[in-house]
This record gives structure tokens, sequence and C-alpha cells, in this order.
């Protein structure tokens, strides 16, 4: 795979839009998961319940579909996602990850497995709970829209609620709401043929909005939009995380759009997690070779803290003197502090100094030479993951 | 087999050579097995057309059945509760529809078809339906006109209701469509006329079975398109509808049906086309109106009566086109069509069918009888000044007649004795291989059955002899249409002067080309195969000149950057890329030269056209039946043969 090609159009300033974000230093470890995946599998095929868990899933994936003419989507994928955060779901094409998403309304049935949505089982839920769930709770916005082309803007945002029975006035109201909070006002009697890509995602967003739903799971929904728009409409979903601080369910396949909205990042390969945790995380810790590959052109000092930089102060002057900065700061705005005062800066904490960061270190940090900073843990050892069971690919 | 397995040298033989493309190994199967099967045949049956031996009479069976259904038509429950119940209904409701079109009264019926085709299709399609209705009274038409529209609308309505059933049934369950599918297409393959003879057989001659032989003939397209419309629905659409929680009926009354609307009307418009023509066909069997003034005036050879009457056939054609359908679906129909107030549609209807209503009362009922113009007589002096200077006798190029002639003596005869003289054998193994290389194995083996029960039903001479009308006829269809259609693809100034022309030969019924033909060439088999060929070119210039125009404009531009010459890229880039095109030609040239060849019956053509209107005339249904079965067969045979291997479809 290319790994040099994942990184997208812009790589200048990755953290920029996310430092803002409120949810960057987390959600409380110990609140009830929004969504609760536990050993998904999800396999396209005759009789394909007989793949999970048996001896026919430890198959490469050539040798399956020959013998079985089975493939898997999604294999033995677990994880949580926390009330508030936006949780990215990225890989290359072909790694499973918009299945996955489509298997947490069932939208695609789940082969085996469990997800639950605030402790209540979604694969047990009959027809009118399933429908219920996805009209109110959980709401997709898709790569291609998925518009009525025979209505209007108006129309198309107010059809969730239409298809929920909410009557004609209300349900018009609520729509001309959703469409100015997306920033079509105006556009209300158009219908999606005139509009162009980036409008048409707008309307897809309000259509998804309307409803309230207490999820929004987006399947790479820019990746059909020109790079400057996809720009335009990233920062418009950070604003709405930020504003309403809704859970979101995040599709993408480039890593610069996981890195600008993601709280955290699930890295999906041939159908399994390879490795879950924040941005810093994944850019700082990679799990294996095929992370390491696939995050190797990120500008590392936009994405990493001084956290990873800093090193015990020498002396108590140190510890007292330079520039005072937040242990969230990234390493580029470290290296201008420190660059224009000329000397080391501290890193403080709630009024304590956690560390000192001077050029050498930061440089370090840019060159990817850290020694292993003091709060790397494994990704696969997270207690809030679940208990993943990561095995290196191969 | 064995010379691929025997030898693993590396040097590749001839023979293993051959055996390494498909076309060449079915071939050479099919040789063995006529080889092994051919003398032990001829031996037992003899090698001239088919052996009497292996026919099944069917006369006598059917005779007797016909016998018991006259006997028990005013007995049997199932005349009196089902059939009687059926016809009753399909009468009445005629009937009911052309009081109402009487009531109306010409201006009536004028302005509120001009009404409705301006809301319909736009202003243009508006005048051309006050045009046409006003040439339909002026040339004393007016009675028969309403009869055929009355039968029409009631056709149409049927043929709709009942295409959209079953079309709703296949969008919706696949095996419904699995098992649909064939027999659609199979009954679109078909001639009219083989749909004639089993509704008379229960319903006897009338309006009646005149309705349900155009409902059957015209319900086919409406449920495939509405199948196909249904099922072609925007995949990422529905997921998006579904992830909204729809239920299953929401899903297709605000996203399916909605989103099928261009294949819906097209349904609609291509129901009302066949609808036309089988009801103008339908004359033979008892509907009257236009077509039973076209037909009457044929048998009698009377040009200027056919010519009034089918005047407003081509009128009511093109009105019925241009307003229902093609123009108002539109490419971009969502993007253009903004839907007006409600109410004030509402009432802008109610106000216009008063002032119809209105205006019809004032008018009368019937065309006023001295605002209409003669034309019969003036024709047929031109048609007499035709035959007296056009027949023969033209220095150099002879005469319309003497080519008819020629065309007759060195063309389709010696066809046809080539034909009729071909072993029996010989043609099922040749039809085996035609349809085998084209298609599939499945294609060929329907090929050759069909052709099998036409001899086994005792029609393999007159089958043989309208084959070779057919065959002479597609012949001259495909190289005018291909010549035509190169000629449009590489000029936009010819393309842009035929479009027009087609589109209106294209929405003729059938029936009509039968009548220049007539007063061109008189009688006989060369006209009807003449009135075939005029069918069918449009057709062909229209998907040849399609599959030359769609070929990739990049392939053709680095052909012209490779210095190709005009011939070459059109040998050497438009054919071969244009190839599915130039072989749904072929079929479609195939199937509507067959549809009028058998009309032909009506003016001379013979074979088992003729059959069919015989039986009719006489009351011998038994002929007639057989006679439209082995049409039924040749039209089924004809269609797997020309049959091209169908991409995989994804659903």
């Amino acid at each position: 795979m290319n790994a040099t090609a994942a990184p997208g159009d812009s790589t200048g300033d990755i953290r920029e839009a996310r430092t803002t974000a409120s949810p960057a230093t987390g959600p409380a470890v110990d609140e009830k998961p929004v969504f609760s995946v536990r050993n998904l599998w999800k396999v396209f095929g005759p009789k394909a319940e007989r793949v999970p868990g048996g001896p026919l899933a430890d198959l490469p994936p050539d040798a399956l579909r020959e013998r079985t003419g089975c493939t898997v989507a999604v294999r033995d994928v677990s994880f949580d996602v926390r009330p508030g955060e936006c949780f990215v779901v990225m890989g290359l094409s072909g790694s499973g990850k918009s299945t996955l998403v489509r298997c947490l309304t069932r939208l695609i049935e789940p082969t085996a497995g469990t997800i639950a949505i605030d402790g209540e089982d979604v694969g047990g839920m009959d027809k009118g709970a399933l429908r219920d769930l996805r009209r109110h709770r959980a709401a997709m916005v898709f790569q291609h829209f998925g518009l009525l082309p025979h209505r209007t803007v108006l129309d198309n945002v107010a059809y969730g609620l239409e298809i929920q029975g909410v009557g004609k006035a209300e349900r018009r109201a609520k729509a001309g709401e959703m469409v100015a909070k997306v920033g079509l006002a105006g556009m209300e009697g158009r219908r999606p043929g005139q509009l162009s890509g980036g409008q048409q995602q707008r309307v897809g967003l309000a259509r998804a909005l309307a409803a309230d739903p207490e999820v929004l799971l987006f399947d790479e929904p820019f990746s059909a939009l020109d790079p400057l728009i996809r720009r335009d409409m990233q920062e418009e979903v950070v604003r709405l995380h930020r504003d309403e601080g809704r859970t979101m369910v995040f599709i993408t396949h480039d890593l610069s759009e996981a890195l600008r909205v993601g709280d955290r990042i699930a890295l999906m390969r041939g159908g399994r997690v390879v490795q879950c945790g924040t941005p810093e995380e994944i850019v700082g810790s990679p799990a294996d070779d095929y992370v390491r590959d696939f995050v190797r052109d990120v500008p590392r000092e936009q994405v990493l803290t001084v956290r990873r930089a800093m090193r015990p102060a020498h002396d108590a002057g140190e510890a007292a003197t330079g520039p005072a900065l937040s242990p969230a700061t990234t390493v580029a705005d470290a290296i201008e502090a420190v660059a224009r005062t000329g000397c080391s800066a501290r890193v403080v904490d709630a009024g304590r100094c956690l560390g000192v960061v001077d050029s050498t270190s930061l440089l370090g940090v840019v060159a990817g030479l850290e020694s292993t900073p003091s709060k790397s843990t494994p990704p696969n050892s997270t207690p809030s993951m679940g208990g993943f069971e990561e095995k290196t690919a191969a | 087999m064995s010379t691929a397995g025997t030898t693993v040298t590396p040097h590749i033989t001839p023979l293993q050579a051959v055996w390494h493309r498909p076309a060449a190994r079915k071939l050479l199967l099919l040789a063995a097995v006529t080889a092994a099967v051919a003398p032990f045949a001829a031996a037992r049956w003899g090698s001239g057309a088919w052996p009497h031996a292996l026919t099944v009479d069917l006369t006598g069976p059917l005779g007797r059945a016909n016998d018991w259904i006259i006997d028990n038509r005013d007995s049997h429950w199932l005349f009196l509760y089902f059939f009687g119940h059926i016809s009753n209904a399909i009468v009445v409701s005629v009937r009911a529809v052309y009081v109402v079109l009487l009531a109306l009264g010409w201006a009536g019926v004028t302005a509120g078809a001009a009404l409705l085709s301006w809301r319909l299709a736009g202003v243009r399609a508006g005048v051309t339906a006050l045009a046409s209705f006003a040439v339909c009274g002026l040339l004393g038409m007016w009675v028969p006109t309403m009869r055929t529209l009355a039968l029409m609308i009631v056709a149409v309505a049927a043929s709709v209701a009942v295409g959209a059933l079953l079309g709703l049934a296949a969008g919706l369950s696949d095996r419904t469509f699995r098992a649909l599918r064939p027999v659609l297409d199979t009954m679109q393959a078909l001639p009219a006329f083989a749909y004639l003879l089993p509704v008379v057989l229960v319903f006897g001659i009338g309006v009646a079975p005149a309705v349900l032989a155009t409902v059957v003939y015209a319900a086919p397209p409406m449920a495939r398109l509405t199948a196909l419309g249904l099922r072609g629905t925007d995949k990422g659409v529905l997921e998006a509808v579904d992830s909204l929680g729809a239920t299953a009926r929401q899903r297709l009354l605000t996203a399916r049906l909605p989103l099928a609307r261009r294949e819906l009307l097209l349904g609609v418009n291509q129901s009302i086309m066949m609808a036309l023509s089988m009801a103008v066909i339908a004359s033979v069997i008892g509907a009257d109106g236009l077509g039973d003034r076209v037909y009457q005036a044929l048998s009698t050879v009377d040009v200027g009566t056919a010519l009034t009457a089918g005047i407003p056939i081509v009128l009511l054609a093109i009105v019925l086109d241009r307003s229902v359908g093609r123009r108002s679906a539109g490419r971009n129909g969502w993007a253009q069509s903004h839907p007006p107030g409600r109410t004030r549609t509402v009432t802008t209807w109610v106000v216009s069918i008063a002032a119809v209503v209105a205006a019809g009362r004032l008018a009368g009922t019937s065309w006023p009888s001295t605002w209409t113009l003669q034309i019969a007589a003036p024709v047929n002096r031109a048609k007499d000044w035709m035959v007296d200077h056009l027949y023969s006798g033209i220095p150099g190029i002879g005469g319309t007649a003497d080519a008819a002639a020629h065309y007759t003596a060195w063309v389709l005869d010696p066809l046809r004795s080539g034909l009729q003289a071909l072993p029996w054998w010989g043609a099922l193994a040749l039809v085996a291989a035609l349809a085998w290389l084209i298609g599939t194995w499945r294609t060929a083996l329907t090929a050759t059955l069909s052709l099998a029960a036409i001899g086994v039903l005792g029609r393999w001479e007159p089958a043989m002899d309208t084959l070779s009308q057919v065959l002479a006829a597609v012949v001259v269809t495909l190289l005018l249409g291909v010549l035509v259609a190169v000629a449009a693809a590489r000029s936009d100034r010819v393309e842009r002067l035929l479009r027009p022309v087609l589109d209106v030969f294209q929405t003729m019924p059938q029936f009509v080309y039968l009548i220049p033909v007539v007063a061109l060439f008189g009688v006989g088999r060369a006209p009807a195969a003449a009135a075939a060929i005029v069918y069918a070119l449009p057709a062909v210039v229209r998907i040849v000149g399609q599959g030359l125009r769609q070929v990739d404009p990049a392939a053709m531009e680095s052909a012209r950057s490779l210095g190709a010459t005009g011939g070459q890229q059109l040998r050497q880039v438009q054919f071969p890329l244009a190839r599915p095109q130039l072989l749904l030609a072929v079929n479609q040239a195939v199937v509507l030269v067959l549809s009028v060849v058998i009309i032909g019956g009506l003016v001379g053509g013979g074979a088992l056209g003729y059959e069919v209107v015989f039986g009719l005339a006489q009351g011998d249904l038994a002929t007639g039946l057989m006679a439209g079965t082995a049409i039924a067969c040749l039209g089924l045979m004809l269609d797997r043969v020309t049959q091209p291997v169908k991409a995989k479809e994804a659903n």
C-alpha cells in the first residue's frame, strides 16, 4: 500500500482546527459509551456465519474466497464511542470501514458480534425498534449524498421528519432552521441537481441534523468534493461538534481529515482495527510498520504536543524562567515560542511545572528521534479500549 | 478435445489454434453432432422439407375445440361468469367513452385535446393536437376517429394498469422479475398478428377481443419499463432513505416511484404507441374505426379511401406521442419543473373543462358535413396516373411495377426456392449454429426448438416463404440503414435533417405503411417487403447512428492523431466499438420486418400472414391458429438467432 498517498491535500495546519475543539482533552473515561461494539464480524458470501471464530477465519482472503466464496469485510472489531467525542474510523478503500459504520444501525446485518447503543442491544431490535433507532437516535451522512432529486432542498431536509410523521408546517419550520444552520439560507426552493457537490452535502448534513439525533454517522462525507470545499466542510463539522457536542462517528480514507476532526482514531486494515488512539498516539507511537508507513508524511510538529518533547528541569532556575506553555501546545507553537525568546520554555499545567522544552528536544520530536515519551502507552493495552487483542498485521 | 489434450508441445498446430477460438469450438462441436445425426435423420425421414411423418395434425382437435366454444358460449359457466363479464365490461366501457366523446362534440374534443397536450407537453404539442383533430374532421373521418379513440382510451387505460401492476411486482421482487422478464422480452418480439387468434377463439369477433388483444400487446412495455425503473433506483438514495428509518411503503411511495418517473412516463408512451398500432390491426377481428376503413379499402385496392383513413391514424399517433411521455420526461425534468400552487391548478382545470364542454355543446355533436374535403377521388386519380406512367416504361429505370417484379423474380423467388429446398435438418443445424455463435446455448436451443415446432405444426413451406421475404427485406434494410446512419454520423447537417423524419416514421403504426406501397407497387410480395423495409429502416438508422456517435471521442481522436483516413476510422474504430449497437440493430430489423411481412398477407404477401387472414375471413380458426402459432415460433426463432449475449446485469 502506498502510504505516502495517504495524507491528503493540506498538511499545513492539521491541528489548528482541532485544538480549539472542546473535547480535545477527552471526556471522562468512565462515562457510559454511546456505541459499544464487541467482536463484530461482517462476512459477505454464502453461509457467511460459519467463518467468524472458526478455522476458516485464519485463512488469507484469497484462499477464503476460493474455498468458500466469502469475503471478510469486518474482522473481530471492538471499540467504544464515548459521548460527545468524534470517533474517526480511517483506512484505505477495501479496509471495511464503510461496512463497519453501516453495521452500527444494521443497514448491513452484522454476521457476528454485538453492538449496543446506550447499553441497548442493537442486534436484538425488532423492525419497529430499529426504525425508531434510525429515525431518532442515529442519522447518517453519505458519501454520495443520497438526496431525492425530485424534491426541493427544503423538502429533502424535511424528509426525515416526514417519515417520522411530523406535520407539514412543523417539519418545514424545523427544516428551514437546519438549512440556515448549514449556510444554505435562500436556496430552499432549489433542487439537488442545481446545487454544487458541497452544497448538496450541506443538504445531506442538514437532513441528518433535522432529526436531532444522538449520534451522527458520517460515511466518507467529503471524499467526493473538491479539496477546497472539503476543507470548508471539515471546518463546518468541527464547528458543529464544538457548538453542539454531538457524538460523531466519522469514516474517512484521508489521514489529514482524520487528524483534523477526530478526537480518537481507529485505523483499519483488511477488516481489522490495527491501532486505536488519539491522533497524537497514532502519529507519535505507531503500533506497527503499517501505521508508521501511513503516518510518515504527517508533519509531526503540528500533531504532537510538548508532552512528548519535554524533559525534567535541570535546576530550579530553568523551571522558573522562560515562556510558559500548556501541555496541549503543539510542538510547532513551542518552537515558535522558543525561537522567539531564545531560551527554553516551561510546560505548566495548573500552575505546576511539568518539565522543560528546549530547541534540542523540540528538534528531536520533529526529526522523530524522541525516546519513548513518558506517557506513551501502547494502544493495545489502553484500558479504555475495551480489551483489544491486536495482532500486528503481517 | 483429444487434440488439445494429447499434444503438449509448445508448438501450436493449426487445429489447436482453431480450437482456442470459442466460436470455432462451437462450430466444430455442432458440425460433429450434425455429421453424426444427419445421415440417420436423412435416411429415416428424407432430406427435403419437413418430413410428413414428424408432423402432428392439429386441425381436428382445434376445430373441435372451436366448435365446442361456439356451442357453449351461451351456456357454459366459464363463459357466462368469467369471459362473458370481461367481454361485457369492455364493450360497455368502450361505448361509454364513445358516448362521452360524442357528447363533447367535435369542438369540445378538439379543444380538450389541444388543452391537454398543451398542459402536458407545451404549446407546440397543443397546436399539433388542434391541427390534427381539425384535419381528421376535414377529411370526413370524425366518427371513425372517435371510435378508434374510444377503443384506444379503454385499451390504454387497461394496459397501463395491468402493466404497472406487473411491473410493480417484478420491480419489488427478484423472483417475479426473473420469471417475468423472458416472457416480456419474448412478447415484445412477436408480431402483432400472433396475438389475434387466441382471443378470437375465446371471444369471437368484435370489439371486446380487439381491446383484449390490444391490451395483451401493449401491456408488456409498460410492465418492463416499470420494473426497470423501480429496479434502477439509485442504491445510494435508497440506502439514505433506509437510514432515516422509512417503512417499506414510505420507501416505495416517496422514493422509488418518484425516482422512476422517467421510465413510467416512457412506459405509458410506449404502451400508447403499441396500443394504437394494434387497435388498427385489430380491425381484422372486428375493431371498427379507422383501421377498419383502411382494411376495407385495401382489400379493394382503393388507395384514395385508404389514405383518407390512414392520415388520421398517423396524426393520432403523432399527437399521442408528442403529448404523453417522451418530451415531458426530459432528462432534466427535476431541475426544470416547478410545481405550481395546487389550488391554482385545480381552478385552471375546472375552468378549462367547463369551457371545453360548453364549446362542445354549442358546436354540435358531429363534424359539420359541409366542412369536409373529399380527397379519395383525386388521390385515386393520381394513383391511376401513377399506374399509367410510373409502373413501367420509364426509360432507363423501368418503373415501379417492373422493379417489384424484378425484386420478386431475382431475389424473393430464388431465396424462397433455396430455403424450401434446404434439407430440414440442415435448416435446424444452420439456425443452431447462428444462434449459438451470437448468443448462448440457451438461445440456440430455443431457436432450434421453435423452428422444429413450425415443422411439427406442418407449416414448414409457408414459414420458409415468410422467412425468405424477411431475409430479403432485412438485408436491404440493413444496407440502407447503415449507409444512412454513417452519413448521419459524419455530418451534423444530415443528422439534423433526419431527426424529425425519423421521429415521425417511428411513431406510425405498421398498418399505414401498406397504403403507399400498394399505391406504388400494386399488390404482391414485393410491396409487402417494401413496407417492411420502410417500417424497419428508421429504427435501424437510429440505433446504428447512436452506436457510431457514442464511440469514445478519445479513441477517435487517437485514431486521427495516428493519421487514419475517414474510412479507416470507420472500419477500425467506429464499427468495432459500436458492435453491440450493430447487433441490436440486426435484431430489431428482423423483429420489425417480420411484423410487417406478416401484415403483408393483407396485400398479397401470402404465406403465414395470409393464412391467418384467410382463417379469420373463412371462420376456419384451426388453420388460422396454426399459422398464428407458426408466426409466434418464427418470431421467437428469429429473435433468438439474432440475440447477442447480454452483459450480466448487476441486479
